[in-house]
Order: structure tokens, then C-alpha cells, then sequence
């Protein structure tokens, strides 16, 4: 799609290359080889149960990363997903454990936390111009400390899928007769398809776009700017809060205040091996998707082919070194054309 | 229009943002002032006694104590001041126990050691936040002659002769009563299999003294005893606990231990090394050193279902209690766990109080921990050490 040079080699001109995008076909052949190469090497990787697993870990992080694209599209970045969405998960764990409150209430506290953390964000990226950078950084902060004051620094399980209140825990995996179906995967789906028909289809997608490429043109052609950059802060802020309900509902382990730092480079790393520009401007919610699987597929494939965790870091290190590389040559080979 | 309804949208949000923010800080400082009334309240009480004891102390020779712990956040400190309690009423001294409000506050702490020096007590507890800040206090005590007995965690890097006694769990001690209960479930297997079994060991980390020690206990424990019964046996993966371990690397052993330490502390991260470990064929066992690992292992589990007893199943021992793991426990998934003994420590903190301010010899104790199963973790004995 963006390649629209007149030269080119075969796989370019192709007009299905073409209708699909370069990228997305490189990074979706990256992700079945990567699936070939583990299930090859890994007796334990075939196991269905991998599969699952693999899917589990890519709810929470694929949330993220849909909601963080459109920042970094608009040439921002969120920074605070990562604690936000721990924070958010705590502040659900209370409100149903400590508080009696039902498990949909805790779950809607989660978006609500995160749809107002994103207004925050919004307003000082958007109202006060602070770098995006800098502002998403000290709401990081922000939420890593919120979390532990609400819980009072107690880490707090969300109910287990043995008691009734553990009902939520279906909408990601469900049992029916011994097999697990990890129904999880329909929602993220419809949440890529959904966003992508935003982004591409709609005024606000197309503006959100414009601010990355040109905002200045964007505001002399009299378009309000500021709404909709903070509109891609807000669509990060609620994401980050359904990737709470996620993390909640695929972990059992108890929610540790103060975690949670880090993981918004996995969403962020995944958005840009599937093609998002660093520089805004660019990017899709399915090349998130597919970059969200190959940050899966590193984080379960290389433990079962007995990596220690240090080498799997390294490993991950190199793909997106490799995703961006990608990335900058594309945008060199475009300036020239 | 459109403007008009965002900016309603606007003013709605933030007000709902607000009163939520509001509402938390009049709850916190409810909560807040409910505590300090309640110490306030306590206090004076304390001090009366601590008056009236001070008269009495000449007279019959009883004690008063400050002990100075690390906050009531977790449960398990709530443990440990009831043991404290009552050792101190079958000894019959006073005990003033106090603690930040998280493990954060570090300045607070030493307020609180400094205020229980100015109250020259015969003997004080503590369990520093920072070794580094409470110094001043501690060299103050020295000079006052008051006996400082360290305890949980105690005051690691304090200069010698600072203080006389450390009463604390021996986490490798810990390890290897995980080893020796886990052994008897597996000795069998390992006796009749054909090929080599693999038993995992979950860590959170390879740096943090406490939870190496657990591992390594662990690991040493169970080679020694592979070994004893004519098998051999070899360690695995994380480097670190492979060097650290006495266990000889051999290859081909009967039976391999695996460590496996994610690359940073994360539920995720550890729920897969689990999994990983679940799904090699030859795992027979596997040991999560801490709450994190063993929460870990009931995640990787929801998915698995490998745990439990009986054919083809994994057998799980987990360390620590906590909601998740304590159920798990109950409900059969793990075989086990080894909870810390908090009330022994409050009990022991003041017996070696008392010994040092009496002027006898003290010297470091382990308070021990115990291994729980579904069976025991009803009785009080066990049960007083389980905490949510």
C-alpha cells in the first residue's frame, strides 16, 4: 500500500502484495515461520496446551498494543500501559475482593480507570503540548504508585476460576468436556477488525493518521487537531483497561503492586515490527496483530527449545532491531522515489 | 453540537474522576485517623504501664521491650505480633510493637527506632527497612547499652557486636524440608523408571539471597537424597543456581533438577516456564520457591491441568501461603507447601530479648518453618501461619 514507487521488484508489483501491504506479508511469513521453526524443534510446542498458552499471553499484550498504535501513528507514543493496566487490574482486584463488589463491576472500573487515564494523557499531550514522551512517562509513574495506595501495597488475586465469582476467567478460555477453547482470540479479532475499520475508514482514523504525517497542514486545513490527538490517548487509555481485564482473567497469580513496568515494550515493540512508524503517519491494527503474535511466539517458543531467559531477551532484542530496520528502509526507499 | 456534547462528555468525566479520587481519600484518611487513634489510644495505655512497669521492674524484675518491625501491610507481620504477644504475657514483660505504614516509609522507621531509644527500654527488636538510615540509632542504642536483636529479615551489613542475636527463618533450611516431603511422593517413581525424570524448580530470581536459599536447598536436598538411594542425579539450566549448587553435574543422571529463572520478576514470564516444564514428558515434580512461583505454577495449571496425584500427573509444592496457593493446597493440586513460622519468631524475638537483657548469652536462631498439606492446614498449629 505504501509502496507506491514505480520500480520494484516482483514481490512489490504483485498486485496482492500490493492490496495487502509489503510489510504485513513479511511479518506474516515471519510469523509461520517462526511457528514452523519451534514446532519443528519442540516436541512440548506441539502440544494444543502450547497453542493456548501462546494465545493467553497475546490477549493482554494485543490490547495494549491496538490502543498504543494509534498513539504512535499520531507520532506520540503511551508509555503507561504498562503500570496503567496493572494498575487498573488492582483497583478490580479491590473493589471485588476486598470490597464484595461483583466481578462486572470490578471489570468495568478497569476500562472506566483506563478511559480516564487516558483523558489525562490526552490533555497534557494534547492541551499542555507536553512531549508525549516525557507526559505518558510520569503517568507511568503515576499508576505504578496508584495501584499500590489503593491496595494499601497488598497484591491482590482476582477470584479463581473455581469459585462462582471466577466466571470472567470463560471469556478467555472456556472447558467444555475436557477441551479447552481459547474463545479469547474471537474478541481480540473483533477488536483488530473493529479498530481497523476506525482507522481507515472513519474521519477520526483518517485524522489520527494526518496528525502523524503533517500535523501543521492538518490544523491550517482547519481540522481541531487537539480533539483528535487526544481522541488516540483515550482509544489507548480504554484498550489498556480491557488488556486489565486480560491479564486478570488468563493469570491467576495475585496482582503485585508496582509491576508492570516493561510491558508496554512488548505492546510497543509488537506495534512496530507490524509495521507502525516510530515517526508517525503510518501504521496498521492487523500489522499490530501480527506483531503481537511474534512477540508470543518468542516469549513461549523459546523457553520450549530450552533458551534461558537471558539468550530469550537477546533473541527478541534482534527481531526488533530487524522490525525497525525494516522500517527505516522502507521510508529511505520511499524519500528517494 | 458535536463540541457542545464533548465537552459535557468532558465535564462529566472529570467530575466522575473527582469524586472518585475524592471518595479514596476519605476513605484513606478514615482508615488513616481510625489507625492513629487506635495507636493513640494505645499509646498512652503503653505508656502508663511502661511507667507503672518501670517502678515494678525495680521491684520484681520485669522487663519492657520495643520491638520495631516493618509494617502490619502484610498478614504475616500480624503473625508475627501475636506470637510476640504471647511469649511476652507468659513471660510477663510489656512489648510496645510498632511499624511503618509500608515498607517504603524508611524515615518513618527510624522515627520509630529513635522514639523507642529515648524510651531506654531493656532490649530492642528490629527489622530494618534500610541498615544504612537506622545506623545512627543503632550505635545511639549501643551506647545506651540496650541489646538490639534483629529479626525477619533482621539488620543485614550492621558492624559487629551491634547486634547480639538474629532470630530469622533459614531459608535454605527451608528448601530442604520442601526436598525431604516431596521426596517420599517421588521416591518410587524415580526407583522404577527406565529413563530419566526431570523435577522443576521454579525461582522468581538468582539474586535475592532469600529466595536463592530456598533453592538451593531445595536442590541439594533432593540430589543428596537421589543419591543416598544408589541414583544419580544433575542440575540444570539458570547458571547461577547450577554453580551454586553442591550438586556434581553428571551426565546422563537419573534425575535432572531444572531451574528455570524468568528474565524479569512477571506472572507471565514465570506461567510460562512452568508450562514449558509441564509439557517435557519426564517431569515427575515441581518445586515453586516463592508466592510469585507458586501462583505461576497454579496459572500454567488452569491450562494444563497436569497437577494433582495419582498417574501421569505432575506432583507441586509450593512455598509461602497466600489466597491461590492455599486453595491449591486444599483442593489437591499441589501436595504441599512450606509456610515461614511467624508466630515462632515473635515467640523466639522475645525469649531472646529477654535472655540478652537478663545478660545471658544469645546467638542466631532459625524459627523454622513447616510444610502444609490439605490434611494439616486446618489445625491451629498450622494454621495460625497461613495468611490470605
Amino acid at each position: 500500500m505504501e509502496n507506491k514507487e514505480k520500480k520494484g521488484n516482483a514481490f512489490t508489483n504483485n498486485p496482492i502484495v500490493k492490496a495487502v501491504g509489503a510489510q504485513k506479508i513479511v511479518v506474516l511469513l515471519a510469523v509461520i515461520l517462526l511457528y514452523v521453526v519451534f514446532f519443528v524443534m519442540s516436541s512440548s510446542f506441539r502440544q494444543y496446551t502450547t497453542l493456548v498458552s501462546l494465545l493467553d499471553s497475546s490477549y493482554y499484550i494485543g490490547f495494549m498494543a491496538i490502543g498504543v498504535t494509534f498513539c504512535l501513528i499520531t507520532g506520540g507514543v503511551d508509555l503507561s500501559i504498562g503500570t496503567g493496566m496493572i494498575c487498573y487490574a488492582l483497583m478490580g482486584a479491590f473493589c471485588i475482593v476486598k470490597l464484595g463488589m461483583p466481578v462486572g463491576v470490578g471489570m468495568l472500573i478497569c476500562v472506566v480507570a483506563g478511559i480516564i487515564f487516558g483523558f489525562f494523557n490526552g490533555f497534557l499531550v494534547a492541551i499542555l503540548n507536553l512531549p508525549p514522551f516525557i507526559a505518558t512517562l510520569c503517568t507511568m509513574m503515576i499508576t505504578r504508585g496508584l495501584g499500590s495506595i489503593f491496595t494499601g501495597g497488598l497484591s491482590i488475586a482476582w477470584p479463581s476460576s473455581s469459585t462462582p465469582q471466577g466466571w470472567f476467567r470463560t471469556i478467555f478460555k472456556i472447558n467444555t468436556s475436557g477441551v479447552l477453547l481459547p474463545i479469547g482470540i474471537v474478541f481480540l479479532v473483533l477488536a483488530v477488525v473493529i479498530m481497523s475499520l476506525v482507522l481507515n475508514k472513519t474521519r477520526p482514523g483518517r485524522y489520527i493518521i494526518a496528525i502523524g504525517s503533517n500535523k501543521e497542514a492538518l490544523r491550517l486545513s482547519g481540522v481541531n487537531v487537539v480533539k483528535w490527538q487526544w481522541l488516540a490517548y483515550v482509544i489507548s487509555g480504554f484498550f489498556t483497561g480491557l488488556a486489565a481485564i486480560a491479564y486478570a482473567g488468563v493469570l491467576s497469580s495475585s496482582v503485585a503492586p508496582g509491576s508492570g513496568a516493561g510491558l508496554e515494550l512488548n505492546a510497543i515493540g509488537a506495534a512496530i515490527i507490524g509495521g507502525t512508524s516510530m515517526n508517525g503517519g503510518s501504521g496498521t491494527v492487523v500489522g499490530t496483530l501480527l506483531g503481537v503474535l511474534i512477540m508470543s511466539l518468542l516469549n513461549i517458543g523459546l523457553p520450549n527449545i530450552g533458551l534461558q531467559a537471558n539468550w530469550q531477551q537477546i533473541i527478541t532484542g534482534l527481531v526488533l532491531i530487524l522490525a525497525i530496520s525494516l522500517d527505516v528502509f522502507k521510508n529511505k526507499k520511499l524519500a528517494r522515489a | 453540537m458535536k463540541k457542545k456534547v464533548l465537552s459535557v462528555l468532558l465535564s462529566v468525566t472529570m467530575v466522575a474522576a473527582m469524586v472518585i479520587g475524592c471518595g479514596n481519600t476519605a476513605t484513606e484518611t478514615k482508615t488513616d485517623d481510625a489507625a492513629t487513634t487506635e495507636e493513640k489510644t494505645e499509646a498512652p495505655a503503653e505508656e502508663k504501664t511502661e511507667d507503672t512497669e518501670k517502678t515494678d521492674a525495680a521491684a520484681t524484675g520485669d522487663m519492657s521491650f520495643e520491638i520495631v518491625s516493618k509494617g502490619f501491610q502484610h498478614q504475616y507481620w500480624q503473625a508475627v505480633l501475636k506470637g510476640a504477644e504471647n511469649k511476652a504475657k507468659e513471660l510477663g514483660v510489656k512489648i510496645n510493637f510498632v511499624g511503618p505504614n509500608t515498607e517504603s516509609d524508611i524515615a518513618d522507621q527510624v522515627q520509630m527506632l529513635n522514639s523507642a531509644i529515648n524510651n531506654s527500654p531493656a532490649g530492642i527488636g528490629l527489622a530494618a527497612l534500610d541498615t544504612e538510615a537506622c545506623m545512627d540509632g543503632i550505635t545511639a542504642a549501643q551506647s545506651a547499652g540496650i541489646p538490639i536483636v534483629g529479626f525477619d529479615s533482621g539488620v543485614p551489613g550492621a558492624p559487629d557486636g551491634a547486634i547480639v542475636a538474629t532470630v530469622a527463618t533459614d531459608n535454605y533450611a527451608a528448601g530442604e524440608l520442601a526436598a525431604e516431603n516431596l521426596y517420599p511422593a517421588i521416591k518410587d517413581i524415580i526407583a522404577s523408571a527406565t529413563a530419566p525424570v526431570r523435577v522443576g524448580v521454579l525461582s522468581q530470581d538468582a539474586t535475592s539471597e532469600s529466595v536463592g536459599n530456598r533453592g538451593l536447598g531445595f536442590i541439594d536436598k533432593l540430589a543428596s537424597l537421589v543419591v543416598a538411594d544408589g541414583k544419580t542425579a544433575t542440575v540444570e539450566g539458570n547458571d547461577k543456581f547450577v554453580t551454586d549448587s553442591k550438586c556434581e553435574k553428571t551426565d546422563g543422571a537419573n534425575v535432572v533438577i531444572e531451574v528455570a529463572v524468568p528474565a524479569q520478576v512477571d506472572a507471565s514470564l514465570s506461567k510460562t516456564d512452568c508450562e514449558t516444564l509441564l509439557n517435557k514428558a519426564d517431569t515427575i515434580a515441581i518445586y515453586g520457591s516463592n508466592q510469585h512461583s507458586g501462583e505461576a505454577m497454579v496459572s500454567a495449571n488452569e491450562t494444563l491441568q497436569k497437577f494433582g496425584s495419582g498417574e501421569g500427573k505432575v506432583i507441586g509444592v509450593a512455598f509461602d501461603s497466600g489466597e491461590v496457593i492455599k486453595s491449591a493446597v486444599a483442593n489437591g493440586t499441589f501436595l504441599g507447601a512450606i509456610t515461614q513460622a511467624p508466630v515462632a519468631m515473635g515467640e523466639a524475638l522475645i525469649q531472646t530479648l529477654a535472655d540478652a537483657a537478663a545478660g545471658k548469652t544469645v546467638s542466631d536462631q532459625d524459627t523454622g518453618c513447616q510444610w502444609y498439606t490439605a490434611e494439616n492446614m486446618e489445625s491451629e498449629e498450622i494454621a495460625q501461619n497461613l495468611y490470605d
